[in-house]
């Protein structure tokens, strides 16, 4: 497998889970900020999920802040996984930049895709 | 007896794909040097900071040849690295892309960071990161968020 990949599944509720294997930073950032975009513009809720991921940097950051701000302006759910399993490294960059409290961040995928479902209200 | 790994000096062309492998590289120094797992974790984000600011800011379209230098150096107490480029330099611009959270989070995760310079012939910047290697500079929060 692609130590890089971006893997999106679509629920059969019609959620769009885009899983995040390994490491990511600038590099991979506009890979994935097209493909939140989309699916965001779309209309469909958006779950990422992070646990499979060993790395992300600021510039990821930054794309999973945009694709939470355009949910919002689309009126669509958006929400993070970052499970038990994740990271540590993961983690931590939400914890140093203060940002874990502005996303919507579950330990599970079932738990994230229900509150995207309903428009991230919770 | 732990083996402790010379100097490195690194220059790569300044292109996003790259930033890895220079993370790739200091992860490998800071393991040799048997440092805390997560003392390496900060290092690799403050790294991938500094090179990511000289991939985005420091050069302009029209450069030749833009690089990103590195130098590692391990210390009695410690791992010093410096980030180097001889571009326009990375200070924050009015019209830079991004969080701007690079720097930030540099200084986060470090003993001590300077920034600076790098040249007075060639211009540039460079950034120099001190990292202690038995304990971060700020705690890690082992409950998560």
């Amino acid at each position: 497998m692609n130590t890089q990949q971006i893997v999106v599944d679509r629920t059969e509720a019609g959620v769009s889970v885009v899983v995040v294997h390994g490491e990511h930073d600038v590099y991979t950032a506009p890979s994935l900020r097209e493909q939140l975009t989309a699916l965001v513009e779309d209309g469909s809720p958006v779950v990422v999920d992070l646990t499979p991921a060993t790395f992300i940097d600021s510039s990821i950051l930054g794309v999973l802040l945009g694709g939470l701000r355009r949910a919002r302006e689309h009126e669509s759910g958006f929400a993070l996984v970052i499970g038990d399993a994740s990271e540590p490294t993961v983690r931590r960059i939400f914890e140093v930049t203060g940002l874990f409290p502005v996303f919507p961040v579950f330990p599970s995928r079932e738990e994230a895709e229900r509150v995207a479902l309903a428009n991230g209200s919770e | 007896m732990i083996y402790a790994p010379s100097d490195l000096w690194l220059r790569v062309p300044a292109r996003p794909e790259n930033v890895a492998v220079v993370r790739q590289a200091l992860t490998g120094i800071c393991e040799a040097l048997a440092a805390e797992a997560k003392v390496v974790a900060d290092v690799k984000l403050a790294v991938t900071e500094a090179c990511t600011n000289v991939v985005v800011h420091a050069y302009g379209e029209d450069a030749k040849a833009p690089s990103i230098e590195v130098e590692a150096h391990p210390g009695v107490d410690g791992l010093s690295v410096v980030v180097r480029d001889h571009g326009r330099g990375i200070l924050p611009r009015a019209e830079s892309k991004g969080l701007g959270l690079g720097l930030p989070l540099i200084a986060a995760l470090t003993r001590n960071v300077e920034i600076r310079r790098a040249s007075e012939e060639l211009g540039g910047t460079e950034v120099v990161m001190a990292f202690a290697l038995d304990e971060t500079a700020i705690e890690w929060n082992e409950g998560g968020g």
